[in-house]
Protein backbone atom coordinates (compact mmCIF):
# COMPACT_ATOMS: atom_id res chain seq x y z
CA UNK A 1 0.00 0.00 0.00
CA UNK A 2 2.75 2.46 1.02
CA UNK A 3 4.59 2.00 -2.27
CA UNK A 4 1.69 3.76 -3.94
CA UNK A 5 1.98 6.83 -1.71
CA UNK A 6 4.59 8.81 -3.70
CA UNK A 7 2.64 8.54 -6.92
CA UNK A 8 -0.54 9.65 -5.15
CA UNK A 9 1.25 12.65 -3.66
CA UNK A 10 2.54 13.47 -7.11
CA UNK A 11 -0.96 13.22 -8.51
CA UNK A 12 -2.20 15.55 -5.77
CA UNK A 13 0.50 18.15 -6.44
CA UNK A 14 -0.35 18.19 -10.14
CA UNK A 15 -4.04 18.51 -9.45
CA UNK A 16 -4.05 22.33 -9.62
CA UNK A 17 -3.18 22.19 -13.30
CA UNK A 18 -4.72 18.88 -14.39
CA UNK A 19 -8.24 18.72 -12.85
CA UNK A 20 -10.09 15.88 -11.18
CA UNK A 21 -9.53 13.37 -13.98
CA UNK A 22 -5.78 13.34 -13.31
CA UNK A 23 -6.36 13.00 -9.62
CA UNK A 24 -8.41 9.88 -10.14
CA UNK A 25 -5.75 8.03 -12.03
CA UNK A 26 -5.37 4.30 -11.59
CA UNK A 27 -3.02 4.60 -8.60
CA UNK A 28 -5.54 6.60 -6.65
CA UNK A 29 -8.24 4.04 -7.36
CA UNK A 30 -5.91 1.34 -6.11
CA UNK A 31 -5.16 3.37 -3.00
CA UNK A 32 -8.84 3.87 -2.25
CA UNK A 33 -9.40 0.15 -2.78
CA UNK A 34 -6.59 -0.82 -0.43
CA UNK A 35 -7.58 1.66 2.24
CA UNK A 36 -11.18 0.39 1.98
CA UNK A 37 -9.95 -3.19 2.14
CA UNK A 38 -7.85 -2.35 5.19
CA UNK A 39 -10.80 -0.85 7.02
CA UNK A 40 -13.15 -3.68 6.08
CA UNK A 41 -10.70 -6.36 7.25
CA UNK A 42 -9.86 -4.34 10.37
CA UNK A 43 -13.44 -3.91 11.51
CA UNK A 44 -15.16 -6.91 9.93
CA UNK A 45 -12.45 -9.58 10.06
CA UNK A 46 -14.21 -11.60 12.77
CA UNK A 47 -17.49 -11.39 10.90
CA UNK A 48 -15.85 -12.50 7.64
CA UNK A 49 -14.16 -15.42 9.36
CA UNK A 50 -17.46 -16.35 11.03
CA UNK A 51 -19.06 -16.35 7.59
CA UNK A 52 -16.32 -18.63 6.22
CA UNK A 53 -16.58 -20.92 9.28
CA UNK A 54 -20.34 -21.12 8.85
CA UNK A 55 -19.86 -22.15 5.23
CA UNK A 56 -17.29 -24.80 6.18
CA UNK A 57 -19.41 -26.22 8.99
CA UNK A 58 -22.50 -26.17 6.82
CA UNK A 59 -20.72 -28.30 4.20
CA UNK A 60 -19.56 -30.73 6.92
CA UNK A 61 -23.03 -30.82 8.40
CA UNK A 62 -24.48 -31.78 5.02
CA UNK A 63 -21.94 -34.62 4.79
CA UNK A 64 -22.90 -35.80 8.28
CA UNK A 65 -26.58 -35.72 7.32
CA UNK A 66 -25.91 -37.87 4.26
CA UNK A 67 -23.93 -40.34 6.44
CA UNK A 68 -26.63 -40.41 9.11
CA UNK A 69 -29.39 -41.04 6.55
CA UNK A 70 -27.32 -43.73 4.82
CA UNK A 71 -26.62 -45.62 8.06
CA UNK A 72 -30.32 -45.45 9.01
CA UNK A 73 -31.29 -46.77 5.57
CA UNK A 74 -28.71 -49.58 5.76
CA UNK A 75 -30.02 -50.62 9.18
CA UNK A 76 -33.62 -50.66 7.96
CA UNK A 77 -32.66 -52.58 4.79
CA UNK A 78 -30.79 -55.17 6.88
CA UNK A 79 -33.73 -55.58 9.27
CA UNK A 80 -36.12 -56.05 6.33
CA UNK A 81 -33.99 -58.15 3.95
CA UNK A 82 -31.87 -60.29 6.29
CA UNK A 83 -33.74 -60.02 9.58
CA UNK A 84 -37.11 -60.53 7.85
CA UNK A 85 -38.75 -57.93 10.08
CA UNK A 86 -42.45 -58.66 10.31
CA UNK A 87 -43.62 -55.04 9.83
CA UNK A 88 -42.07 -51.85 8.42
CA UNK A 89 -39.37 -51.09 11.00
CA UNK A 90 -38.74 -47.44 9.93
CA UNK A 91 -40.85 -45.83 12.67
CA UNK A 92 -39.37 -47.99 15.47
CA UNK A 93 -35.85 -47.43 14.14
CA UNK A 94 -36.45 -43.66 14.30
CA UNK A 95 -37.64 -43.99 17.91
CA UNK A 96 -34.57 -46.11 18.65
CA UNK A 97 -32.21 -43.47 17.21
CA UNK A 98 -33.50 -40.82 19.64
CA UNK A 99 -33.40 -43.04 22.73
CA UNK A 100 -31.19 -41.55 25.45
CA UNK A 101 -29.08 -43.10 28.21
CA UNK A 102 -28.81 -40.86 31.25
CA UNK A 103 -25.57 -41.38 33.13
CA UNK A 104 -25.60 -41.37 36.96
CA UNK A 105 -24.58 -38.36 39.02
CA UNK A 106 -20.79 -37.96 39.02
CA UNK A 107 -20.41 -36.42 42.48
CA UNK A 108 -21.41 -39.62 44.28
CA UNK A 109 -18.71 -40.30 46.91
CA UNK A 110 -19.76 -43.95 47.40
CA UNK A 111 -18.65 -45.18 43.97
CA UNK A 112 -20.23 -44.46 40.64
CA UNK A 113 -19.10 -47.60 38.75
CA UNK A 114 -21.88 -49.97 39.94
CA UNK A 115 -24.42 -47.33 38.96
CA UNK A 116 -22.90 -46.88 35.48
CA UNK A 117 -22.83 -50.66 35.14
CA UNK A 118 -26.51 -50.82 36.08
CA UNK A 119 -27.52 -48.11 33.60
CA UNK A 120 -25.38 -49.56 30.78
CA UNK A 121 -26.66 -53.11 31.40
CA UNK A 122 -30.24 -51.82 31.38
CA UNK A 123 -29.54 -50.06 28.08
CA UNK A 124 -27.90 -53.13 26.51
CA UNK A 125 -30.84 -55.32 27.57
CA UNK A 126 -33.23 -52.74 26.19
CA UNK A 127 -31.38 -52.65 22.84
CA UNK A 128 -31.52 -56.44 22.53
CA UNK A 129 -35.20 -56.56 23.45
CA UNK A 130 -35.95 -53.77 20.98
CA UNK A 131 -34.10 -55.54 18.17
CA UNK A 132 -35.81 -58.82 19.10
CA UNK A 133 -39.18 -57.08 18.81
CA UNK A 134 -38.21 -55.53 15.46
CA UNK A 135 -37.20 -58.92 14.08
CA UNK A 136 -40.37 -60.57 15.33
CA UNK A 137 -38.67 -63.34 17.31
CA UNK A 138 -35.73 -63.91 14.93
CA UNK A 139 -33.67 -66.63 16.57
CA UNK A 140 -30.39 -66.37 14.64
CA UNK A 141 -28.11 -64.68 17.23
CA UNK A 142 -25.65 -63.50 14.55
CA UNK A 143 -28.40 -61.60 12.72
CA UNK A 144 -29.68 -60.13 16.00
CA UNK A 145 -26.19 -59.02 17.09
CA UNK A 146 -25.43 -57.50 13.67
CA UNK A 147 -28.75 -55.64 13.79
CA UNK A 148 -27.82 -54.30 17.25
CA UNK A 149 -24.47 -53.07 15.93
CA UNK A 150 -26.01 -51.47 12.83
CA UNK A 151 -28.54 -49.64 14.99
CA UNK A 152 -25.77 -48.49 17.33
CA UNK A 153 -23.81 -47.11 14.35
CA UNK A 154 -26.94 -45.29 13.11
CA UNK A 155 -27.56 -43.95 16.65
CA UNK A 156 -23.97 -42.70 16.95
CA UNK A 157 -24.11 -40.92 13.59
CA UNK A 158 -27.49 -39.44 14.51
CA UNK A 159 -26.02 -38.12 17.78
CA UNK A 160 -22.94 -36.69 16.07
CA UNK A 161 -25.12 -34.90 13.51
CA UNK A 162 -27.41 -33.51 16.22
CA UNK A 163 -24.56 -32.21 18.38
CA UNK A 164 -22.73 -30.57 15.46
CA UNK A 165 -25.99 -29.03 14.24
CA UNK A 166 -26.68 -27.70 17.76
CA UNK A 167 -23.36 -25.87 18.00
CA UNK A 168 -23.64 -24.66 14.40
CA UNK A 169 -27.07 -23.11 15.00
CA UNK A 170 -26.05 -21.80 18.44
CA UNK A 171 -22.95 -20.14 16.99
CA UNK A 172 -25.00 -18.68 14.15
CA UNK A 173 -27.77 -17.42 16.44
CA UNK A 174 -25.47 -15.83 19.00
CA UNK A 175 -22.96 -14.71 16.38
CA UNK A 176 -20.28 -16.39 18.50
CA UNK A 177 -17.09 -16.28 16.49
CA UNK A 178 -15.20 -18.48 19.00
CA UNK A 179 -17.86 -21.23 19.04
CA UNK A 180 -17.89 -21.38 15.25
CA UNK A 181 -14.10 -21.33 14.98
CA UNK A 182 -13.73 -24.21 17.46
CA UNK A 183 -16.35 -26.24 15.61
CA UNK A 184 -14.69 -25.47 12.27
CA UNK A 185 -11.34 -26.71 13.62
CA UNK A 186 -12.90 -29.91 14.96
CA UNK A 187 -14.89 -30.70 11.81
CA UNK A 188 -12.16 -32.70 9.96
CA UNK A 189 -11.76 -35.04 12.97
CA UNK A 190 -15.54 -35.36 13.41
CA UNK A 191 -15.99 -36.19 9.71
CA UNK A 192 -13.14 -38.74 9.92
CA UNK A 193 -14.78 -40.54 12.86
CA UNK A 194 -18.20 -40.43 11.22
CA UNK A 195 -16.68 -41.82 8.01
CA UNK A 196 -15.11 -44.68 9.99
CA UNK A 197 -18.49 -45.49 11.53
CA UNK A 198 -20.18 -45.49 8.15
CA UNK A 199 -17.49 -47.75 6.69
CA UNK A 200 -18.09 -50.20 9.56
CA UNK A 201 -21.60 -50.82 8.24
CA UNK A 202 -20.31 -52.89 5.28
CA UNK A 203 -18.24 -55.18 7.52
CA UNK A 204 -21.05 -55.64 10.02
CA UNK A 205 -23.61 -56.49 7.32
CA UNK A 206 -21.41 -59.26 5.91
CA UNK A 207 -20.34 -60.60 9.30
CA UNK A 208 -16.64 -60.02 8.61
CA UNK A 209 -14.19 -59.82 11.53
CA UNK A 210 -13.16 -56.25 12.31
CA UNK A 211 -9.73 -55.00 13.40
CA UNK A 212 -10.92 -54.79 17.01
CA UNK A 213 -11.46 -58.57 16.87
CA UNK A 214 -7.73 -59.36 16.84
CA UNK A 215 -7.75 -60.24 20.57
CA UNK A 216 -10.53 -62.84 20.12
CA UNK A 217 -8.74 -64.20 16.97
CA UNK A 218 -5.56 -64.83 18.99
CA UNK A 219 -7.21 -66.46 22.03
CA UNK A 220 -9.58 -68.57 19.91
CA UNK A 221 -6.54 -70.73 19.02
CA UNK A 222 -6.13 -71.59 22.71
CA UNK A 223 -9.80 -72.59 22.99
CA UNK A 224 -9.88 -75.03 20.07
CA UNK A 225 -10.86 -78.49 21.20
CA UNK A 226 -11.56 -77.43 24.79
CA UNK A 227 -14.99 -77.46 26.37
CA UNK A 228 -16.54 -74.00 26.22
CA UNK A 229 -19.00 -72.69 28.75
CA UNK A 230 -20.81 -69.42 29.28
CA UNK A 231 -19.20 -67.54 32.17
CA UNK A 232 -20.90 -64.15 31.85
CA UNK A 233 -23.38 -62.53 29.54
CA UNK A 234 -22.21 -63.11 25.92
CA UNK A 235 -18.87 -64.39 27.24
CA UNK A 236 -17.39 -67.87 26.98
CA UNK A 237 -14.50 -69.57 28.73
CA UNK A 238 -12.48 -72.69 27.95
CA UNK A 239 -9.84 -74.40 30.06
CA UNK A 240 -6.74 -75.51 28.20
CA UNK A 241 -3.11 -76.26 28.92
CA UNK A 242 0.16 -74.69 27.79
CA UNK A 243 3.57 -76.04 28.89
CA UNK A 244 2.30 -77.29 32.23
CA UNK A 245 0.18 -74.18 32.96
CA UNK A 246 -3.60 -74.33 33.25
CA UNK A 247 -5.10 -71.62 31.05
CA UNK A 248 -8.51 -70.06 31.67
CA UNK A 249 -9.16 -68.58 28.24
CA UNK A 250 -12.08 -66.23 27.72
CA UNK A 251 -13.54 -64.13 24.95
CA UNK A 252 -16.93 -62.83 23.86
CA UNK A 253 -19.24 -65.42 22.34
CA UNK A 254 -18.57 -65.50 18.59
CA UNK A 255 -19.23 -65.31 15.74
CA UNK A 256 -21.81 -62.84 17.02
CA UNK A 257 -20.89 -59.14 17.13
CA UNK A 258 -20.51 -59.15 20.93
CA UNK A 259 -17.91 -57.67 23.25
CA UNK A 260 -19.09 -59.67 26.26
CA UNK A 261 -18.41 -58.96 29.92
CA UNK A 262 -14.75 -59.84 30.54
CA UNK A 263 -14.82 -57.92 33.84
CA UNK A 264 -17.61 -60.08 35.24
CA UNK A 265 -15.92 -63.21 33.83
CA UNK A 266 -12.51 -62.52 35.43
CA UNK A 267 -14.17 -61.61 38.75
CA UNK A 268 -16.09 -64.90 38.66
CA UNK A 269 -12.97 -66.94 37.87
CA UNK A 270 -11.10 -65.43 40.83
CA UNK A 271 -13.87 -64.91 43.39
CA UNK A 272 -16.46 -67.60 42.64
CA UNK A 273 -14.39 -70.40 41.11
CA UNK A 274 -11.60 -69.83 43.65
CA UNK A 275 -8.87 -69.82 41.01
CA UNK A 276 -5.64 -68.12 42.13
CA UNK A 277 -4.02 -67.13 38.83
CA UNK A 278 -0.35 -66.20 38.72
CA UNK A 279 -1.08 -63.76 35.91
CA UNK A 280 -3.90 -62.24 33.88
CA UNK A 281 -2.88 -61.57 30.28
CA UNK A 282 -5.15 -59.37 28.19
CA UNK A 283 -4.88 -59.05 24.41
CA UNK A 284 -6.61 -56.12 22.77
CA UNK A 285 -6.53 -53.75 19.83
CA UNK A 286 -5.12 -50.32 20.69
CA UNK A 287 -5.46 -47.06 18.83
CA UNK A 288 -2.17 -46.16 17.19
CA UNK A 289 -0.74 -42.68 17.19
CA UNK A 290 -0.17 -41.00 13.82
CA UNK A 291 3.15 -42.29 12.49
CA UNK A 292 2.89 -45.69 14.16
CA UNK A 293 2.52 -48.72 11.92
CA UNK A 294 -0.67 -50.77 11.73
CA UNK A 295 -0.13 -54.20 13.27
CA UNK A 296 2.71 -53.12 15.57
CA UNK A 297 2.68 -54.98 18.86
CA UNK A 298 3.16 -53.30 22.21
CA UNK A 299 3.56 -55.00 25.57
CA UNK A 300 2.72 -53.52 28.93
CA UNK A 301 1.08 -53.91 32.28
CA UNK A 302 -2.46 -53.03 33.29
CA UNK A 303 -5.95 -53.83 32.10
CA UNK A 304 -6.01 -53.65 28.31
CA UNK A 305 -9.62 -52.79 27.67
CA UNK A 306 -11.48 -49.74 26.38
CA UNK A 307 -15.09 -48.77 26.71
CA UNK A 308 -16.84 -46.74 29.34
CA UNK A 309 -14.62 -48.04 32.17
CA UNK A 310 -16.89 -50.49 34.00
CA UNK A 311 -15.12 -53.65 32.75
CA UNK A 312 -11.69 -52.10 33.32
CA UNK A 313 -12.64 -51.18 36.89
CA UNK A 314 -13.95 -54.70 37.61
CA UNK A 315 -10.78 -56.34 36.25
CA UNK A 316 -8.49 -53.98 38.17
CA UNK A 317 -10.54 -54.49 41.34
CA UNK A 318 -10.45 -58.30 41.10
CA UNK A 319 -6.74 -58.37 40.21
CA UNK A 320 -5.80 -55.93 43.00
CA UNK A 321 -7.75 -57.83 45.68
CA UNK A 322 -6.15 -61.12 44.66
CA UNK A 323 -2.75 -59.44 44.02
CA UNK A 324 -2.56 -60.87 40.51
CA UNK A 325 -0.31 -59.06 38.01
CA UNK A 326 -2.04 -57.77 34.88
CA UNK A 327 -0.14 -57.98 31.58
CA UNK A 328 -1.23 -56.41 28.31
CA UNK A 329 -0.48 -57.24 24.68
CA UNK A 330 -1.70 -54.59 22.25
CA UNK A 331 -2.05 -54.64 18.47
CA UNK A 332 -1.90 -51.10 17.08
CA UNK A 333 -4.44 -49.83 14.55
CA UNK A 334 -6.38 -46.70 13.62
CA UNK A 335 -10.00 -46.07 14.58
CA UNK A 336 -11.05 -46.80 10.96
CA UNK A 337 -9.13 -50.09 10.94
CA UNK A 338 -10.54 -51.07 14.34
CA UNK A 339 -14.18 -50.93 13.27
CA UNK A 340 -13.92 -52.03 9.65
CA UNK A 341 -12.94 -55.39 8.12
CA UNK A 342 -9.64 -56.66 9.55
CA UNK A 343 -6.65 -55.56 7.46
CA UNK A 344 -3.94 -57.99 6.38
CA UNK A 345 -1.33 -56.20 8.54
CA UNK A 346 -3.49 -56.74 11.63
CA UNK A 347 -4.31 -60.37 10.78
CA UNK A 348 -0.61 -61.08 10.21
CA UNK A 349 0.18 -59.58 13.64
CA UNK A 350 -1.82 -62.45 15.20
CA UNK A 351 1.12 -64.82 14.72
CA UNK A 352 3.60 -62.41 16.32
CA UNK A 353 1.20 -61.61 19.16
CA UNK A 354 0.76 -65.34 19.84
CA UNK A 355 4.55 -65.69 20.16
CA UNK A 356 4.61 -62.74 22.57
CA UNK A 357 1.74 -64.29 24.57
CA UNK A 358 3.57 -67.62 24.82
CA UNK A 359 6.73 -65.83 25.94
CA UNK A 360 4.83 -63.82 28.58
CA UNK A 361 3.24 -67.02 29.93
CA UNK A 362 6.63 -68.78 30.05
CA UNK A 363 8.48 -65.83 31.63
CA UNK A 364 5.89 -64.68 34.16
CA UNK A 365 4.52 -68.02 35.35
CA UNK A 366 5.88 -71.45 36.15
CA UNK A 367 4.66 -74.99 35.57
CA UNK A 368 1.56 -75.87 37.60
CA UNK A 369 0.38 -72.23 37.71
CA UNK A 370 -3.06 -71.01 36.66
CA UNK A 371 -3.17 -68.22 34.06
CA UNK A 372 -6.15 -66.19 32.84
CA UNK A 373 -6.00 -65.20 29.16
CA UNK A 374 -8.59 -62.68 27.92
CA UNK A 375 -9.13 -61.78 24.26
CA UNK A 376 -10.80 -58.37 24.34
CA UNK A 377 -12.79 -56.87 21.47
CA UNK A 378 -15.73 -57.29 19.17
CA UNK A 379 -15.87 -60.95 18.23
CA UNK A 380 -17.89 -60.60 15.01
CA UNK A 381 -16.87 -63.36 12.61
CA UNK A 382 -14.64 -65.02 15.22
CA UNK A 383 -16.00 -68.12 16.91
CA UNK A 384 -14.12 -70.30 19.41
CA UNK B 1 -20.14 -63.81 -2.47
CA UNK B 2 -16.92 -61.91 -3.11
CA UNK B 3 -16.65 -58.87 -0.96
CA UNK B 4 -14.79 -55.67 -1.67
CA UNK B 5 -14.82 -52.44 0.27
CA UNK B 6 -13.20 -49.06 -0.40
CA UNK B 7 -9.80 -48.64 1.23
CA UNK B 8 -8.77 -45.77 3.46
CA UNK B 9 -7.44 -43.68 0.58
CA UNK B 10 -10.67 -44.32 -1.44
CA UNK B 11 -8.54 -45.22 -4.53
CA UNK B 12 -7.52 -48.63 -3.23
CA UNK B 13 -10.16 -51.33 -3.17
CA UNK B 14 -9.93 -53.85 -0.39
CA UNK B 15 -10.61 -57.45 -1.35
CA UNK B 16 -11.62 -59.70 1.52
CA UNK B 17 -10.07 -63.16 1.73
CA UNK B 18 -10.58 -66.25 3.88
CA UNK B 19 -7.58 -68.34 4.94
CA UNK B 20 -8.17 -72.04 5.56
CA UNK B 21 -5.50 -74.03 7.37
CA UNK B 22 -5.17 -77.78 7.79
CA UNK B 23 -4.56 -78.53 11.50
CA UNK B 24 -2.63 -81.71 10.57
CA UNK B 25 -0.22 -80.76 7.77
CA UNK B 26 -0.44 -76.94 8.09
CA UNK B 27 -1.35 -76.40 4.42
CA UNK B 28 -2.86 -72.94 3.95
CA UNK B 29 -5.40 -72.05 1.28
CA UNK B 30 -6.44 -68.52 0.40
CA UNK B 31 -9.82 -67.91 -1.21
CA UNK B 32 -12.34 -65.11 -1.58
CA UNK B 33 -14.50 -64.44 1.47
CA UNK B 34 -18.01 -65.88 1.33
CA UNK B 35 -20.87 -64.66 3.52
CA UNK B 36 -21.14 -67.05 6.46
CA UNK B 37 -17.37 -67.53 6.82
CA UNK B 38 -16.00 -67.06 10.34
CA UNK B 39 -12.78 -67.90 12.16
CA UNK B 40 -12.71 -71.53 13.48
CA UNK B 41 -15.47 -72.62 11.06
CA UNK B 42 -14.78 -75.89 9.23
CA UNK B 43 -13.48 -75.32 5.73
CA UNK B 44 -12.95 -77.65 2.78
CA UNK B 45 -10.94 -80.88 2.93
CA UNK B 46 -7.19 -80.32 2.79
CA UNK B 47 -5.94 -80.83 -0.77
CA UNK B 48 -2.66 -82.27 0.54
CA UNK B 49 -3.68 -84.73 3.26
CA UNK B 50 -7.49 -84.86 3.03
CA UNK B 51 -8.11 -83.75 6.61
CA UNK B 52 -10.70 -81.19 7.56
CA UNK B 53 -9.25 -77.67 7.25
CA UNK B 54 -10.42 -74.79 9.46
CA UNK B 55 -10.81 -71.09 8.76
CA UNK B 56 -8.04 -69.36 10.69
CA UNK B 57 -8.23 -65.82 9.34
CA UNK B 58 -10.47 -63.47 7.41
CA UNK B 59 -8.79 -60.27 6.26
CA UNK B 60 -8.86 -57.51 3.68
CA UNK B 61 -6.01 -56.76 1.36
CA UNK B 62 -5.62 -53.71 -0.85
CA UNK B 63 -5.61 -53.97 -4.61
CA UNK B 64 -5.17 -50.99 -6.92
CA UNK B 65 -7.90 -50.85 -9.57
CA UNK B 66 -6.56 -51.61 -13.05
CA UNK B 67 -6.75 -48.84 -15.64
Amino acid sequence: MFTLLPSVLQASSNSSGGGIADLLNSNTVFLIFWVGFFFVTFFYQARLQSYMALNDISRGLNKLKVMKDKSRKEAIDYLVNVGKASADPAQRVDQFLDYVTIMPVETDPNGIIPKIDHVVTTNNDRVRAEVGALLGGQSNPVTVSISENLLEVATSLNQIHKIVRHYYLLGKKTNSYITLLQLQMLMPMIIQEADALLNAVDSFKLGQPVGDGIGPVIVSKYMTGGEKRAIAKDTVMAISEYKGRKLYVLKADGPMAYVGQPGVAITKIIQEMGVKPSAIVMIDAALKLEGEKTGEIAEGVGAAIGGIGVEKFQIEEAATKAKVPLYAILVKQSILEAITVMRKEIAEAAEKATQVLNRVIEEKTKEGDDVVIAGIGNTLGVAQ
Amino acid sequence: MMSSVPGPDKKTKLMVYTIEECPVCGQKTKRAFAVGDYVTKDGAKCTKCGNQAKITLVYAEGSKPSG
